[in-house]
């Protein structure tokens, strides 16, 4: 658990707090959801959320950093995507552990529905977890790939605001004007 | 039913923008047509268009606020009045674009090219390649987009040391810049480059009539990470000598066909740079042997090295793989002292190859391919045209080791069989497949083909006389991502065959030529079908009637080039096709017998603001209109007379 006391004496706090972090090389930080659930993790799980890095740039980090806007349902996944991506392997250092990784997150990603997909990207942006957003953003771009715009439609449950003049007008700009 | 709720009342826009990012062109169109939200997603997100059609151009500018790079290559009917239009129309906004291709467009001069520079101020990269008219005024007019970075310029013949001085006065944060076929530039032109824009990382001179005294100059930039002198008739030995202690950062270095270089050239170049990772000196250096292995040993960093033409002994091909074993790609083509022992050696050594090159190594078996396949696990690219001893054994071990294969060259390898093209079709990550001149292959090796490799995206089958009508319907029907096919002289093809090409949404690229048995109705199907078609050859397709040429004027909107010569179309087809094919740039006219000269005269009319290349009889020089030719020629149209 990281804490920052402030001493009257400055000095010895910092020699407090240097013996701390080498007795205790690794910091636990404690998240609690909003319907209450908690999760500890490791500083360097925790430092993957921006906000929480910034926290403890800040030293506002406590012993517990409520996070208001995520359940523990939706929090627990994406620890759980944290953890796996403490250390991003180099491409071209080592192809193997990359491609591992590659298998690891398609496997965690095919289990989710949707709406649990989009429950993720919402706080992996809350949470400013670039990696993950990415990720979720991109499943999300795979889903579209390749259907038709009715296929599309059905599965993210959009309705149809053009008027079958408009839609045909976008069919020919797709068809005619340009690409790319 | 679906209970989720709608993907718009969970994501607000700019996380939908998120996810937009993540689509590929076509995705992105799709994208537009599913709601109003999403239209305006993709009206505010996109970045880069490729305009299609010149009348366009303002709205979709218009539409499209935060474009940063912005494709005119295939408007053939841009010119300087349109750009002028452009700049006065107060709806549009160009600001925001950073990137230009201009290539080929050869009607805009001087005057569209300075105020296309004023009205896209954080102008960087421009491409005016093939631009054959660019001159010194149109770069004088260039280099007043003083934020330039990338500018490529091959092919731009009227292009002189004047005009490049004018823009390396203006433009010194290049740091990219190709004057490749610029022919009129000499050492003088250079060294003034070389003097201004010190930041240069990537400079490409090929083809130039330039001598040592230009790779003097080229040394003294320290920045320089990639130098492309293909094909440089002067350059010579001591002047890559200056290479040795000069441009410190050189990584990338490309000496093919340099007439001049022999190995003590290449030995310089490597002694001075430790750390260079590309080295191309294909059909120059006559001999890779001792003294540059020698050097060789140092280049931990070595990933692509071509040597084709070059006599390599197995000996030395073992040594070189040994010291590099980081090579990902190696051309070897015409290097015909190697032999099954020297590849082994290689294969055991440079596990992580992914591209060889060994076209015209006729010694080469089964054996070396085998050995490859077994080691080199990510070999994407393998050439091995005219390796005539290569059988379906070597094919059996790519088919069972190469799961990453994606291009395999087997043109003219008599040994190739229906047997060998069973087990290359295991290879199913293939997309380009080159089989040219295989005669020993029959449908019933392209079943496999069609059934198996669906990721198929070229397919060469020039020649290959037992291929035929059920092959062509089983292609059609397995490999729809094709985009490429050639099946010049499949004698054998017949309209029953060819109407299947019409399954192919996305072929573009297609090649028929001297298909005799071919008639109207193949060619209706196909145009009907093949909507995205943009280069078609029908070269000494006798036998196509009219009603086929109607079908193409119709419906192929999206084609660019095609050639017509010794087709039976007639005066009236002719002149369908070239006023109704609008983006049409490129068209070869020879030996129609059926066309008369007032046919030409109006068929070229109908499409003469737009056409850029030409080629016609030499005859009907004297006999069209000079108008017309004059026409043309103000368009920037280039004309060859056969």
């Amino acid at each position: 658990m990281s804490s920052s006391k402030k001493s009257s004496d400055g000095k010895s706090s910092e020699i407090e707090e240097a013996v701390a972090s080498l007795t205790m090389p690794f910091n636990k930080i404690l998240l609690t959801s909003s319907d209450g659930e908690s999760f500890e993790i490791d500083e360097a799980v925790a430092r993957k959320f921006q906000i929480i890095a910034h926290m403890i740039e800040d030293d506002c980090a406590g012993k517990a950093i409520p996070i208001d806007n995520v359940t523990g349902d939706i929090l627990s996944k994406i620890i759980e995507y944290a953890k796996k991506h403490v250390v991003e392997p180099d491409e071209d250092e080592d192809e193997e552990a990359k491609k591992k990784l590659d298998s690891w997150d398609a496997k965690f990603v095919e289990k989710l529905d949707l709406e649990t997909i989009f429950k993720i990207i919402l706080a992996a942006n809350y949470l400013n977890f670039e990696g993950l957003l990415g990720f979720a953003s991109q499943t999300v771009a795979d889903y579209i790939k390749d259907k038709t715009p009715e296929e599309v439609r059905e599965i993210f449950n959009i309705e149809n605001d053009f008027t079958p003049e408009e839609e045909e007008a976008i069919r020919k700009e797709n068809a005619w004007t340009f690409n790319g | 039913m679906s209970m989720s709720p709608s993907i718009l009342s969970v994501l607000s826009e700019d996380l939908l923008v998120r996810v937009y990012e993540f689509l590929d062109p076509p995705c992105r169109k799709t994208w537009r047509l599913i709601s109003k939200d999403f239209l305006r997603v993709d009206s505010l997100s996109r970045t880069t268009i490729r305009i299609l059609r010149v009348e366009f151009l303002p709205t979709l500018l218009f539409k499209y606020p935060n474009l940063s790079s912005l494709d005119l290559s295939v408007c053939p009917k841009l010119d300087d009045d349109v750009v002028l239009r452009l700049a006065l129309d107060g709806t549009v906004s160009t600001l925001g674009i950073k990137s230009l291709n201009l290539s080929r467009s050869t009607a805009v001069r001087a005057r569209g090219l300075e105020t296309l520079a004023r009205m896209c101020h954080a102008l960087e990269r421009v491409d005016v390649s093939h631009c054959w008219g660019f001159g010194d005024r149109e770069a004088a007019a260039l280099s007043s987009a003083v934020g330039l970075r990338e500018l490529k310029m091959d092919k731009c013949l009227s292009l002189s040391d004047v005009g490049l001085a004018r823009i390396v006065v203006g433009c010194s944060n290049l740091n990219k810049i190709s004057l490749k076929w610029c022919m009129e530039i000499s050492d003088l032109g250079i060294d003034l480059l070389c003097k201004m824009c010190k930041g240069l990382k990537s400079l490409d001179v090929s083809y130039l009539k330039i001598t040592n005294d230009s790779i003097r100059s080229i040394a003294l930039l320290l920045k320089l990470e990639v130098l492309d002198m293909v094909s440089c008739p002067l350059i010579d030995d001591a002047g890559l000598q200056f290479l040795e202690n000069g441009s410190p950062s050189l990584q990338e270095v490309d000496v093919t066909r340099c007439e001049r270089v022999s190995l003590s050239g290449l030995i310089s170049i490597v002694r001075g740079h430790p750390d260079i990772q590309l080295l191309k000196a294909s059909h120059c250096v006559s001999e890779v042997s001792g003294s540059f292995l020698q050097y060789i040993k140092a280049l931990k960093h070595l990933k692509t090295i071509w040597i084709d033409g070059a006599h390599v002994s197995d000996s030395s091909l073992v040594t070189l793989s040994s010291s590099c074993r980081s090579l990902v790609e190696i051309g070897l083509s015409r290097c015909v002292d190697v032999t099954d022992i020297g590849m082994m050696g290689f294969a055991r050594n440079c596990l992580n190859l992914k591209t060889l090159n060994l076209a015209c190594c006729g010694f080469v078996t089964d054996v070396a391919i085998s050995a490859v396949a077994q080691s080199c696990r990510n070999l994407e690219t393998l050439k091995l045209e005219s390796c005539h001893l290569i059988t379906e054994k070597g094919l059996q071990s790519l088919g069972c080791y190469s799961k990453l294969l994606q291009e395999l060259d087997l043109t003219d390898c008599y040994g190739v069989n229906d047997r060998g093209l069973e087990y290359i079709s295991k290879c199913s990550n293939l997309q380009r497949l080159k089989l040219g001149l295989c005669t020993n292959i029959s449908d019933k090796g392209i079943f496999h083909i069609g059934s198996k490799c669906s990721k198929l995206l070229e397919l060469d089958l020039y020649r290959c006389a037992g291929f035929g009508d059920d092959g062509l319907a089983a292609l059609s029907r397995g490999c729809k991502s094709l985009n490429r096919l050639i099946l010049s002289y499949c004698c054998e093809l017949t309209d029953t065959g060819v109407e299947q090409i019409r399954q192919l949404e996305l072929l573009s690229h297609l090649e028929l030529r001297g298909l005799k048995n071919i008639t109207g109705v193949g060619l209706a199907a196909i145009a009907c079908g093949c909507k995205k078609l943009g280069y078609l050859d029908l070269k000494l397709c006798e036998n196509i009637d009219d009603s086929g040429f109607w079908a193409l004027a119709y419906f192929s909107k999206n084609l660019r080039q095609i050639n017509l010569c010794n087709c039976s179309v007639s005066d009236t087809a002719l002149c369908m096709l070239m006023s109704n094919l609008s983006r049409v740039q490129d068209v070869d006219l020879v030996h129609l017998s059926r066309v008369t000269v007032e046919g030409f005269e109006f068929a070229l009319r109908a499409c003469c603001n737009r056409l850029k290349k030409l080629k016609l009889l030499a005859p009907l020089r004297f006999l069209l209109s000079s108008e017309l030719l004059e026409t043309l020629h103000a368009r920037g149209c280039r004309i060859r007379w056969d």
